[in-house]
């Protein structure tokens, strides 16, 4: 590897880092505040993708520009989700909470199969092809917007969830339930909003990577054991974390892919394992959940 | 043991009495095919039943060792040139082996963090096994010895309907056993067991590699039975999801759940399959959700009398988990 060759990496690195944080945020704050690990995440941001290619296609209008409508659609939809029927057994047992997402997710995958049909599909605009050289190192102008607003919307939602109302709300309902009620938190709404808030993230991560990747409607499956690499190796309910954990886990993939394609993802994984067995509240987190490993 | 218990107990004794006559009467190819596929899932969810079920941890990645019995078994068949029964056994004992080792440290966590460290071990496998050429034959797979005795699937739908009645029997042993109470106690409260002077992670090992045995082997005799192997198919994460399934839908920690819950899942989900071929996983997601929603328990405390199945009371369940 020569250093044109590693800047290379490294900026491949980065770009996909800060999407993957944007892939995970939704899913890492579903699963630190409401309990919930979600297996649907990657659906909705499949979902996102969809309506970001309708979007385009259809009405013309320009991905970055239906960005919003998107994450508008993805909002409403979670929320709806939530109310409907995760509300049902949030205090279930965890493997009933880890199904219900199961079945959510199969039931939105079909849905996007049946809607728009097993075509691989992307959003090609005129700019897609634009590229910018610096001494040698090419960088793809979508790929750094999309890395600029994911970093972007990760800040954003950090600052919402640390300076906000609601925020405070949503983080306090987390830490500890009853004291939340107490408080005059009322629990059920503050669920539907995280849980909406979530998918609202993945369908601006799904938006942002349907410009630059292709996709089916069985893609969503990928995006939730990224979710999963990533939230873990951060840790759970904590923006800044879910940033650094999405950086690690892109430069580790770009960079072990370099060498050897073909173990990039195992590398991943047995790192979860160690990760998991030597530290389980992630590499930056504070134990969220007060310890307990729920 | 209630009057229900007993009933059922002779419901499934007739019904594996009937499945053991089946090829006597000349059932045809696809019913046998379909009930070899139920029984597969009902020896993988007896076997999650102990480790998730009766032992309350919840193995989210049982499919790494599905993977690794069928991939042991491909390997020493076509390089080895060994015989169908070593070769399973041998992929059992490699399965066990691997749970053995890793079983103390991963029974450490708890709760979400162990669901998804198997599942983290489930895509090591994967990834691993893929990326292994030279041996298993990356990500291609192999090719398994193909059998041309007519009887063959006959020989195969036994091969699963003995290993049903032994998991169950096995099961029944062991839930009236000091293991099965020991089970119970670590899953109702781990401190509380401890302080009982149960070893919780021998006991907690105990489940895990009988679980992980069972499903290497169950892997090894699929790969027979399907002949062609990838890791794309071995490692498909619907091994690890069906078996919790059924388990959830028949009733987590009894003998006859996991049977019945396979013999109504897999049945069912062929038959929408049939009428309903584009949106059958629409309608199953649909069956899934409303099952978790409204029988948060499973169907065994209904079939066994413990409680009265009626409206009110299925109406009840969601409102005892809603926020």
């Amino acid at each position: 590897m020569n250093s044109i060759q590693f800047a290379q990496t490294l900026v491949n690195g980065i770009i996909l880092g800060g999407v993957l944080s944007l892939v995970a945020l939704g899913f890492s704050i579903v699963w630190g505040i409401m309990h919930v690990v979600n297996l649907a995440h990657g659906a909705f941001i499949v979902l996102g993708s969809y309506i970001t290619y309708t979007l385009y296609t259809s009405l013309g209008i320009d991905p970055f520009l239906g960005l919003p409508l998107t994450m508008i659609t993805l909002f409403v939809v979670g929320y709806a989700t939530e109310r409907w029927i995760i509300h049902w057994v949030i205090r279930a047992p965890l493997m009933a909470k880890f199904f219900i997402t199961f079945g959510i997710g199969m039931l939105l995958e079909n849905l996007i199969l049946q809607v728009w049909k097993a075509d691989v599909r992307s959003v090609t605009t005129p700019y897609s092809g634009a590229s910018l050289a610096i001494g040698g190192v090419n960088i793809p102008l979508v790929k750094l917007a999309a890395l600029a607003l994911s970093i972007l919307m990760v800040i954003v939602f950090h600052l919402f969830l640390t300076r906000t109302r609601q925020g405070n709300a949503i983080r306090s309902t987390g830490m500890d339930l009853d004291a939340a009620r107490l408080t005059g938190v009322k629990v059920a709404p503050i669920y539907a909003l995280t849980f909406g808030l979530s998918t609202m993230l993945a369908g601006a991560a799904g938006s942002l990577v349907s410009m630059t990747t292709s996709f089916t409607p069985d893609a969503g499956a990928r995006y939730t054991v990224y979710a999963f690499l990533v939230s873990v190796l951060g840790g759970l309910g904590n923006v800044p974390a879910v940033l650094a954990g999405g950086m690690i886990i892109a430069l580790i993939q770009v960079f072990v892919g370099f060498y050897a394609p073909a173990l990039k993802d195992a590398v991943s994984f047995v790192l979860l394992v160690v990760l998991l067995l030597l530290r389980p509240q992630g590499l930056f987190g504070k134990p969220f959940t007060s310890g307990k490993a729920e | 043991m209630t009057r229900g218990d007993k009933i059922l107990y002779i419901v499934c004794g007739l019904l594996f009495a009937a499945m053991a006559l089946l090829p006597l009467f000349g059932a045809s190819g696809f019913l046998l095919r379909t009930i070899t596929l139920a029984l597969m899932y009902a020896v993988m969810a007896l076997a999650w039943n102990f480790i998730g079920g009766y032992t309350g941890y919840s193995a989210f990645g049982n499919v790494a060792f599905f993977g690794i019995g069928a991939t042991v078994t491909g390997v020493m068949m076509t390089k080895m040139r060994w015989d169908f029964a070593p070769a399973v056994l041998l992929g059992g004992v490699i399965c066990s082996l691997l749970s053995f080792l890793i079983g103390p440290a991963l029974l450490r966590l708890r709760g979400h963090y162990f669901a998804v460290a198997t599942l983290g071990i489930a895509n090591a496998a994967r990834e691993i096994v893929a990326g292994w050429d030279d041996v298993t034959g990356g990500g291609i797979g192999l090719n398994l010895p193909l059998n041309t005795d007519k009887d063959f699937y006959t020989l195969i739908y036994y091969i699963f309907l003995m290993l049903t009645i032994l998991s169950a029997v096995i099961t029944y042993l062991i839930s009236r056993n000091k293991l099965g109470f020991g089970w119970l106690a670590i899953r109702e409260n781990e401190e509380g067991a401890k302080a009982l002077g149960i070893d919780a992670t021998l006991y907690k090992t105990l489940a895990w590699v009988l679980a992980c045995f069972i499903v290497g082997i169950t892997g090894g005799i699929y790969a027979y039975y399907n002949t062609a192997i990838s890791p794309e198919a071995i490692f498909n994460p619907l091994y690890s999801t069906t078996p919790i399934l059924i388990t959830l839908l028949g009733g987590t920690g009894t003998v006859v759940g996991p049977i019945l819950g396979a013999m109504i899942l897999l049945p069912l989900s062929t038959w929408l399959l049939f009428n309903f071929p584009g949106i059958q996983p629409a309608l199953l997601g649909i069956i899934i959700i409303l099952t978790i929603i409204f029988l948060p328990r499973g169907l065994y405390e209904y079939l066994s009398g413990r409680r009265k199945l009626t409206l009110a009371a299925l109406l009840k369940n969601p409102r005892d988990n809603q926020a």
